[in-house]
């Protein structure tokens, strides 16, 4: 498997690996796919509770290098960002920006659903 | 089998036991009144164990059926004296064996005589078995190269039963890490662990100095995990995790040491990415969770 410059990049310096407190009110937590897929994502985002921006974003992955590299990513493209403007991420930017080949573009579906989950999480606690 | 199966004819397959070895009994019970042939791998590609083929041929004679064994893993590894072996048909390839690529051979036995179907047809060489002009360059190689197997065996397998206990010495200790097949049935030159919580394809990522595999090379690309790992029994996660090392005749002391090292030192970064491993150590037990799969 031939890997582009910038998977290799993120994979050899994740940014923002880690955990946020999952109880924490200011936090979205999302985890998705399955190990038997050979692939989970969790994906944290941290969001300031009068501006609705999200500050900060934490991710852990179990993946290949294309599925880490996915959610390296997306932790910094979220950061800055409100959170409609974070869940309207489409994998096809994150393969593009990445040149995941086809037989990896399912690590971008996944970072696109593990923020789409981390939004949802966050607003979840938020409606009540 | 396949193409048996497409021709009409049954195929049981069996499952192995959860040291990858090849239960008898199991075989024994399979058997039907109507069977006619048994093929059993001797050393597996993936996992390096080694089926008591003397046994089952032993087996398979009694009951007149015919024995074919797949030894491309096995030559230059295991002792194969045809003479004493009750094998009828027996499978060789050439570059397991550091001879060239390009060549193999089929074993037949002349007494009890195994009739076959020829598969290459034309000009009817080799007794009408194969047709065509042989490669005179490949049969030479592959015979030297089997001499070479043979002369320098013994020594070949002392001196990989050292690397490979150095190896697994020196990997043993990493928390949950499982050697695949079973511990002492099986050839020095094969290594399969998995790293739990660990994903091989990512660990191999890593470990850029080493030319190794998690599954066998004909599955690397499918993204499926190892179908020899699964038929242990072993879980998604820890066939997903898979790391196959292998030992050579010009591997050193220096090579597995550096090995030890890189695969510790990748392992733990990649456990520090990695949500299942960061939930085995709050006591969340893995099976228990509801996964979306994908």
């Amino acid at each position: 498997m031939a890997y582009s410059e910038k998977v290799v990049e993120h994979y050899e310096n994740p940014r923002n690996v880690g955990s946020f407190d999952k109880g924490d009110e200011s936090v979205g937590t999302g985890m998705v796919g399955a190990p038997a897929c050979g692939d989970v994502m969790k994906l944290q985002i941290k969001v300031n509770p009068v501006t609705g921006i999200i500050e900060d974003a934490r991710f852990k992955t179990y993946g290949c290098g294309s599925a880490i590299a996915s959610s390296s990513l997306v932790t910094e493209w979220v950061k800055g960002k409100t959170l409609d403007e974070a869940a309207a991420l489409k994998n096809s930017q994150i393969a593009e920006e990445l040149a995941l080949p086809p037989v990896k573009i399912h690590c971008s579906i996944l970072a696109e659903d593990a923020i789409k989950a981390a939004v949802d999480d966050y607003k979840k606690k938020h409606t009540h | 089998m396949r193409e048996l199966e497409r021709q009409g004819f049954e195929v049981t397959y069996l499952d192995v036991q959860e040291d990858g070895l090849l239960d008898f009994d199991v075989l024994t019970a399979a058997i039907r009144p109507d069977t006619i042939l048994i093929s059993v791998m001797f050393v597996n590609n993936e996992i390096g164990v080694i089926q008591d083929i003397a046994g089952i041929g032993a087996m398979c004679r009694e009951k007149g059926i015919f024995f074919h064994v797949d030894a491309a893993q096995a030559t230059g590894k295991v002792e194969i004296d045809l003479k004493t072996l009750p094998v009828d048909l027996m499978s060789l390839a050439s570059h397991k064996t550091y001879g060239p690529k390009g060549i193999g051979a089929l074993y037949v036995r002349r007494k009890p005589r195994v009739r076959l179907e020829a598969q290459m047809h034309g000009g009817g060489h080799e007794r009408g078995m194969r047709s065509g002009t042989l490669p005179t360059h490949q049969c030479v190689g592959m015979g030297e190269a089997f001499r070479l197997a043979r002369l320098e065996m013994s020594q070949d397998n002392a001196k990989a039963r050292a690397l490979h206990d150095r190896l697994i010495n020196g990997l043993k200790d990493v928390e949950q890490v499982f050697l695949n097949g079973h511990a002492t049935q099986r050839v020095a030159q094969n290594l399969n662990m998995s790293f739990n919580f660990v994903e091989g394809e990512s660990l191999i990522m890593g470990i850029k100095g080493l030319a190794v595999s998690s599954g066998s090379a004909c599955t690397s690309a499918s993204l499926e995990p190892s179908y020899v790992l699964r038929a242990l029994g072993r879980s998604d996660e820890l066939a997903h995790s898979s790391l196959r090392m292998t030992i050579g005749r010009w591997t050193t002391e220096e090579e597995i040491d550096y090995a030890i090292a890189t695969i510790r030192q990748n392992v733990a970064k990649l456990r520090d990415l990695s949500p299942l491993w960061e939930m085995f150590q709050d006591g969340v037990d893995i099976a228990s969770i509801q996964w979306t799969a994908h």
